[in-house]
């Protein structure tokens, strides 16, 4: 069988939503799906469409610890759509295809590592669960993944965030005039991980030229230096100048462009909610471009509703440039600087808000290093609201090469949650198998 | 709610005009006529059994003589004037465009942003400015004086074929493009909105070009067709039968000559379904002379590919069935290797048994007793002459058996998985899985006894040889079923709804949901049949579509799509019969 340039996994999970009316709804691959259709994409020798495979949730569990379980938490369309970015990460890791586009829903980037119910449209982290399979089964360590949707991917950064070995780039529109209020250069990465969580929120109105200049002035630079195995691509598509949900200024024409310099080996779609006016032409672009055939004709029939951005916008991108490419720079300095002074135990706070479910999840998490390991995690949460009442919760969470005394560690550490009695559930997480131990 | 059904299927109302009242029993004298590659097979079938048969060499270059040697044979000694229906099932336009007999086409198309479309269509085409969007909305309009001139025809091109993308939405562009080049000179001029109501703009395309390409060829075939019957006193309507294996009225096909392309897999998966469709699961075989026909059942219905058939390299919309041919038949060569040996796709002639120089596979099948006719003394000494060192006759010919066996079963695994990796778009589909488990293997055909029960020996399914096998194709033809399909969108909002096949646009009316679409095309497919002269009582759901479309947070309509046919298939089973010829 020949190489085809793009695997593409479609699912528009035609059978599934999270309510009536929801932007998250039936229809919202629906004119996606006609225009593809229609464009006879599905049928060119350059793209391979695939039928997915449903996840195990222990594929699930590998990123994700769920209160009271994953399984309890999720919907059959969840395992579609995770499995929708397994199949394409087989796809490419065969070689059966250069690159993979899963266009699949349910989307997931605003899931954290700690699960509690949905936020943000999002249960299920489908790229964190990629990431972590393409690990587990296929040996992958360096990895880069470059957030294109429009809103701060803060599921995504809150499950890489102690990995130095995933560098997670963003580009989003400024939290403080969009959902879900976070991802700014500070926030980049705890001491053991410092510099490979870059977040880069741009001006309200920014468009193709803004986008495009970051890409070349910073995220090209850090991609080239980082030399990860392979790339994924969150690929939201509401940066577009129709979303409904947002007010940036991008085109299909600026999307699919991007798509073609980043050259990931795997996107999968994320947010997106202009399902006539963007969706068909954004996915129409990305498609060609990472099938690298001539996205040149793709326009969208409102392109004169495009304004011109603000200069103010090209003004911020500069300033990211130079601010968060010297957070790159001196990541490594930093970084060490910031574990001498925190020694063998880091922690933080955290304030999390499931807008969906109306849930307020308070979590302290803390991470203790270890000189001959990557150490161990634990994460003390409590939920008020959840679909099953109010939640608490400790997780420990090990790594792949925590080694025998942190193990123990960690173990120990569990059990004395345990005997406190001051939690519902005491879990412990194996990322390498996605089993989730009660304790 | 969604619902996203499919191949539901439900009984309308009778139709009332009733030219040939078909009553399963099967009381008219219907005439098949079947041109394959080695054989023009025709059959007249009465009350209910072929009533003759006659097996004529196909004459290549001139279809028409061998047709009329066949016609004539079958007709011997018949009462003509009891012939209610002539079906022609033929290579002619497969034929025109393989060998690219055919005329030159003006395409022009209306692509509107989106894929280049530059290498997608077998001849480069006039790009028309105006586009539809996905939702049927004119976006931009023909701006007619931007191609002033260049509408002209060229000299010596008659026919245009017009495509425009989303025009299944919306055909008006099409409509005003065609109407412009009509003035221009063109004899007829093909739309692709009308040869196909689905989405895929390159493949309904293609179809359109493919259409206009063989028009000519396909039009003087009809006229002689229709001569040489009336020359023989045969007054009976003529149909063509299509490659999904239903029928259209000769003038109705000159429409969409395209459709009548790859007939004979057709033709012989209807012969099947004549001579007893298969239950259950089934795989049904044609074991030819060259080449085996594999398709795939499903309770006595021959499963349709998902996709339109490929004509060369381009794909088009013309449906066809789930089928695959391979180089294994009773007259395939036979190759020895340093071990074992290689069957097919190459043809030897005839088996030794029958007088052949070389060894055939039918050769090996009778030395292993698995086949019974000619000399078999000959076979023996024929598969003795490919005998590796030490390896007695009855050895190789089981090896050579085997070799054919894996061709065989390597296709249907192919097919196997093919189906079942068919991509799904609800959570329900990919829950419920689409895999084919077979339950039986069918043969027909004359190779298909031995061979089909060795496979079916090493498959583990049970065989089913139904008699009659020899003229399937034929018989298959004089019972087809003529059928017609069609399309519904109604975008609520919009308050009108659309069949693309016909044109026809018209206001919703009050109280519109999935059951009255299904009511309208119903009655607008029994209404087409009825025009055709064409009988037939029975609709049935290809597949259907339902959205709610919200706009903000408020409900503000619903998207309905319907694609309905005349349910294909025979019009009754017969029984056949075994001749010798």
């Amino acid at each position: 069988m020949k190489q085809a340039n793009l695997g593409l996994i479609f699912f528009p999970a035609f059978d599934w939503m999270i309510s009536p009316g929801h932007p998250e709804r039936q229809e919202r691959l629906l004119y996606t799906r006609d225009q593809l259709t229609e464009e006879g994409l599905f049928d060119r020798p350059e793209i391979r469409e695939y039928r997915l495979r449903m996840a195990e949730v222990n594929d699930l569990q590998r990123p994700h610890v769920g209160v009271p379980s994953i399984a309890k938490l999720i919907t059959p369309a969840h395992l579609a759509s995770a499995g929708g970015c397994l199949t394409a990460a087989d796809a490419v890791m065969s070689g059966e295809v250069k690159r993979a586009f899963a266009l699949v829903r349910p989307p997931g980037h605003h899931a954290m590592r700690i699960v509690h119910g949905i936020r943000g449209f999002c249960t299920i982290n489908i790229e964190a669960v990629m990431v972590e399979y393409l690990r587990s089964r296929y040996g992958i360590k360096k990895i880069a993944v470059v957030d294109t949707d429009v809103h701060h991917g803060d599921g995504s950064q809150d499950v890489f965030y102690h990995d130095p070995n995933v560098l997670y780039i963003s580009f989003h529109q400024d939290g403080r005039t969009l959902y879900p209020g976070t991802g700014f250069p500070n926030e980049a990465g705890s001491p053991a991980a410092w510099g490979y969580n870059l977040n880069l929120p741009l001006l309200p109105g920014s468009g193709d030229k803004e986008i495009h200049r970051l890409f070349d002035g910073l995220i090209k630079p850090v991609l080239d230096d980082f030399e990860p195995e392979l790339i994924i691509n969150s690929a939201g598509q509401d940066n577009h100048f129709s979303d409904p949900l947002a007010s940036m200024s991008v085109t299909a024409h600026g999307y699919a462009a991007l798509a073609d310099k980043l050259k990931a080996d795997i996107a999968v779609l994320e947010g997106g909610y202009s399902i006539e006016a963007a969706l068909p032409y954004v996915n129409t672009g990305i498609i060609l471009a990472m099938a690298e055939m001539d996205y040149s004709k793709v326009i969208e029939p409102d392109i004169r509703a495009l304004r011109t951005p603000d200069p103010r916008c090209m003004t911020r991108v500069e300033q990211l440039i130079d601010q968060v490419g010297t957070i790159w720079r001196s990541r490594h300095e930093v970084g060490k600087m910031l574990l001498d002074k925190c020694g063998n135990k880091w922690q933080r706070k955290k304030g999390i808000y499931y807008d969906e479910e109306g849930i307020r999840e308070e979590q302290l998490e803390t991470a203790h290093y270890c000189t001959k390991c990557s150490g161990w995690m634990s994460i003390d949460t409590n939920a008020r609201g959840t679909r099953y009442g109010d939640q608490s919760a400790y997780v420990v969470c090990l790594h792949r090469d925590t080694c025998a005394d942190c193990q123990k560690a960690a173990y120990d550490d569990a059990l004395r949650a345990k005997q406190s009695c001051a939690y519902k559930y005491i879990l412990l997480q194996h990322p390498d198998t996605g089993v989730v131990e009660t304790i | 709610m969604i619902y996203y059904l499919r191949r539901q299927v439900f009984f309308a109302r009778a139709l009332n005009i009733t030219l040939l009242q078909f009553n399963g029993r099967g009381e008219v004298m219907l005439l098949g006529i079947d041109v394959g590659g080695t054989f023009t097979d025709a059959v007249l079938v009465d009350s209910g059994a072929v009533y003759a048969q006659a097996k004529r060499p196909t004459t290549h270059g001139e279809v028409l003589r061998g047709i009329l040697d066949a016609l004539d044979a079958v007709l011997d000694g018949a009462d003509v004037t009891q012939i209610e229906r002539v079906v022609i099932s033929s290579t002619i336009v497969t034929n025109a465009l393989t060998e690219g007999k055919t005329q030159p086409v003006f395409l022009a198309v209306m692509t509107g942003p989106g894929m280049n479309v530059k290498g997608c269509f077998p001849v480069e085409p006039y790009l028309v400015s105006g586009y539809v969007d996905h939702r049927g909305k004119i976006a931009a309009r023909t701006e007619f004086n931007k191609h002033y001139g260049l509408l002209d025809r060229q000299s010596g091109v008659t026919v245009a074929a017009v495509s425009g993308k989303f025009a299944v939405r919306n055909p008006e562009n099409e409509y005003v493009l065609a109407h412009e080049l009509k003035k221009s000179g063109y004899k007829k001029v093909f739309l692709g909105s009308e040869l196909s109501g689905e989405l895929n703009f390159i493949r309904r395309t293609n179809s359109a070009y493919f259409a206009a390409a063989v028009d000519k060829t396909f039009e003087a075939f009809g006229k002689q067709v229709e001569w040489a019957l009336k020359e023989r006193s045969i007054t009976a309507p003529v149909q063509i039968l299509k490659a999904d294996g239903g029928t259209l009225p000769l003038e109705a096909a000159l429409k969409q000559p395209v459709e009548a392309v790859f007939t004979g897999p057709a033709a012989s998966v209807l012969g099947i379904e004549a001579l007893g469709a298969p239950q259950g699961k089934s795989i049904s075989l044609d074991v030819g002379g060259t080449t085996t026909d594999i398709a795939f059942w499903d309770n006595g219905e021959p499963l349709l590919a998902k996709k339109g058939a490929m004509i060369g390299r381009y794909p088009t919309a013309v449906r066809s069935f789930h089928m695959r041919s391979v180089g294994i038949g009773g007259d395939s060569a036979i190759t020895k290797l340093p071990q074992g040996f290689k069957v097919g796709p190459e043809r030897a002639g005839r088996a030794a048994a029958l007088g052949g120089t070389a060894p055939t596979l039918a050769d090996a099948l009778i030395v292993l007793r698995l086949a019974d006719f000619g000399d078999r003394e000959a076979s023996v000494n024929a598969i003795g002459t490919l005998c590796h060192d030490g390896e007695t006759t009855e050895a190789a010919a089981q090896a050579i058996l085997d070799a054919a066996l894996d061709v065989i079963e390597n296709a249907i695994k192919e097919m196997l998985h093919e189906w079942s990796i068919q991509p799904v778009y609800t959570v329900s589909d990919v829950i419920s899985g689409s895999d084919f488990g077979p339950q039986q293997l069918v043969g027909v055909g004359g190779g298909a006894p031995g061979l089909i029960h060795a496979l079916g020996k090493r498959m583990g399914l049970p065989v089913i040889i139904p008699p009659g096998g020899m003229v399937a194709n034929a018989i298959g033809a004089a019972l087809a079923r003529p059928t017609v399909a069609a399309s519904l969108r109604a975008d609520t909002t919009e308050g009108y709804y659309l069949i693309p096949e016909s044109g026809k646009r018209e206001r919703l009316p009050k109280r519109f949901n999935m059951q009255a679409a299904e009511e309208i095309l119903s009655a607008w497919l029994h209404d087409k049949a009825g025009g055709w002269q064409m009988e037939g009582n029975e609709t049935e759901v290809i597949s259907r579509e339902y959205f709610r479309t919200v706009h903000g947070y408020y409900d503000t309509g619903e998207i309905i799509y319907l694609r309905m046919q005349l349910k294909p298939g025979i019009l009754y089973k017969i029984t056949g019969r075994e001749v010798a010829f």
